[in-house]
């Protein structure tokens, strides 16, 4: 038995949201303590790693472990329907597999959809060590991307004890945004060693993007050609953290 | 036509993008053939150059082939060489096939059935010697590494998956399984939508994988007994197979006697045109190379433009479009890493 119920509509629709980047059909890991997800996105270059504890609902019923699969871009088209100060119930009917959606608020609308068979692959975590971890308001980082989303495709990520710059070259523009330790958007920042490394920002500006509405704060750490991780602070007890493959320039 | 073992062998759709990265040796003839017999106008005439030469299946090479660069798919394309002499007895039954198809296309369209007359052209399609020849042209001027392999287009591909310079055969047909082929990729040469045969509706073609491994593992037998199977069923050397016996049927006998040998006895009236042994060992040792380099260049993109546009008509907007797309993929590809490479 698999049933949630969540006052604010809106900490689930984002949250689904910022999944929905990255994956088509995601299948969750339900069990007593909460639940989890982690999946690659199908080029493999990107990956989420999601968990949220019971606590983070305001009701939560779990009987057995199980994994529930759902087509998430479906999901979304419901859950874009929810409104202000509406709340919403997700419950599972093991007998026909459909997802029923709830939402409660001026009126109750209750949506059913199917689940489909559940994807067994286990996502291990990229064996990385960071040598440098930032820590920018996830606002100041959305900027900053969105700053060199302008001119280029990619933006080559360069840190040390002092600042973190970004430098975007496109084939007619050029950009550098330059992020000062203890400024508005760099709150704080360790650098091991100095390190860069290139990232497609496609993939940076929609993860940012979707991120921004769970987070506030955003703890970025990479090392030189080196995978990505971008851990989005949440406010109650659960995680949402993306990992991003680098790009290696090659003449 | 190939081994039908559809629906015995289990599958796993993906998204194409998710093959980004890969390199999958696609069965050539088989890729051409699809071309030919699809690209085609409505009342099943195919693409021709001024000359009246056909141009379908460069047609397809050229954009299909664009297109899986674009998403990061390095694909190499085996061509093949002389046919087993024991295919004889297939290759008779398709050129009567399309003897057969070519009166009634004829007659469809002298009727003003142009459905009907598409259907049948479709299996007149012929791969002529100037076509393969056309081919290879195209990829190498557009630095996509092609392999001519002695026999078996399928064997020669699942050896070199076997031996790991190719992630994934590509081919309509499952015969690579019984060459060995390690993993299997279907529905990459075509587009997303096909149209069903002889019937005007259109399904979502999705790619699919295979992996042999998984296919031996859960029917429980050993490639040997896979490949018995298929002559059970029909192959290119025994195209009838044992009349009335299906796929199902044959896993379910070959299971309980073990090999073919066992099994036969205990049927009345099988005959094959050729020993069933020789067919096995077709599967279990095919004639390959090992003469083969994979070096994927970029697109002579004036090159190609000069030979379609200027030689076989193909317009030069749309041609310089899919290649410099297909550019563009590999530039991009050049770059791209993907997560798997830090899980280790």
């Amino acid at each position: 038995m698999f049933k949630v119920r969540m006052a604010d509509a809106k900490f689930l629709k984002d949250m689904i949201s910022a999944i929905s980047i990255l994956i088509d059909e995601a299948t969750f890991d339900l069990t007593s303590d909460g639940i989890k997800l982690r999946a690659m996105d199908p080029s493999r270059v990107a990956m989420v790693d999601f968990e949220w504890q019971k606590t983070v609902f305001d009701e939560y019923v779990c009987g057995e472990a199980m994994k529930m699969c759902v087509n998430i871009s479906e999901m979304m088209k419901l859950l874009r329907r929810t409104g202000k100060d509406e709340s919403v119930e997700l419950s599972l009917d093991e007998k026909t597999g459909r997802l029923k959606i709830a939402i409660k608020g001026k009126y109750t609308r209750t949506f059913n959809m199917p689940t489909l068979e559940a994807i067994e692959e286990e996502v291990p975590t990229p064996k990385v060590t960071f040598n440098v971890r930032a820590k920018t308001t996830t606002e100041g980082l959305r900027e900053a991307i969105e700053d060199a989303s302008l001119v280029s495709d990619h933006v080559r990520i360069e840190a040390d004890n002092e600042k973190m710059v970004m430098q975007a070259t496109g084939d007619i523009m050029g950009a550098t945004i330059e992020l000062k330790k203890g400024s508005d958007a760099l709150l704080d920042i360790e650098a091991k060693e100095a390190s860069k490394a290139t990232f497609s920002l496609s993939y940076l500006s929609e993860i940012v993007k979707a991120a921004v509405a769970t987070s506030d704060i955003a703890t970025l750490e990479f090392s030189t050609d080196m995978p990505i991780k971008l851990d989005f602070k949440q406010p109650k007890e659960g995680k949402l953290t993306f990992y991003l493959a680098p790009r290696i320039e090659v003449e | 036509m190939g081994v039908n073992l559809g629906d015995l062998v289990p599958k796993t759709k993906v998204d194409l993008k998710s093959l980004s990265g890969k390199s999958i040796a696609i069965d050539a003839y088989n890729a051409l053939y699809q071309f030919l017999a699809i690209i085609r106008q409505p009342d099943g005439t195919p693409l021709k150059d001024s000359t009246g030469k056909i141009t379908s299946h460069l047609s397809g090479l050229l954009y299909r082939t664009a297109n899986l660069v674009e998403i990061g798919i390095k694909v190499v394309y085996v061509f093949d060489g002389v046919p087993p002499a024991l295919k004889e007895a297939e290759i008779k039954r398709r050129a009567k096939v399309k003897e057969e198809a070519l009166v009634k296309y004829e007659r469809a369209l002298q009727e003003g059935k142009i459905e009907e007359a598409r259907t049948y052209a479709q299996m007149t399609s012929r791969l002529k010697d100037y076509m393969a020849e056309d081919s290879k042209r195209l990829l190498t001027q557009m630095g996509v590494p092609w392999v001519q392999a002695p026999s078996e287009g399928e064997a020669q591909a699942a050896h070199m998956t076997g031996k790991g310079d190719t992630n994934y055969c590509a081919s309509q047909d499952y015969d690579s399984l019984l060459f060995g082929a390690p993993t299997l990729v279907r529905n990459v040469t075509i587009s997303g939508r096909r149209k069903l045969p002889r019937k005007p509706v259109y399904v979502e073609v999705i790619p699919e994988t295979v992996e042999l491994d998984h296919v031996l593992k859960e029917l429980e037998i050993t490639r040997e007994q896979l490949v018995d199977i298929g002559i059970l069923v029909g192959t290119d050397f025994n195209p009838e197979g044992v009349k009335g016996i299906g796929p199902k049927t044959a896993l379910k006998l070959v299971k309980k006697y073990g090999s073919l040998e066992e099994l036969l006895p205990t049927l009345k009236e099988v005959e094959f045109p050729v020993e069933t042994k020789r067919i096995r060992e077709i599967f279990l040792n095919p004639k390959v190379t090992d003469n083969y380099k994979l070096t994927w260049k970029d697109p002579d993109i004036d090159g190609v433009v000069d030979f379609l546009c200027r030689e076989r008509d193909f317009s030069e907007e749309r041609v310089r479009k899919a290649l410099n797309k297909m550019a563009e993929g590999l530039r991009k590809a050049k770059g791209k890493v993907t997560l798997e490479t830090f899980f280790h």
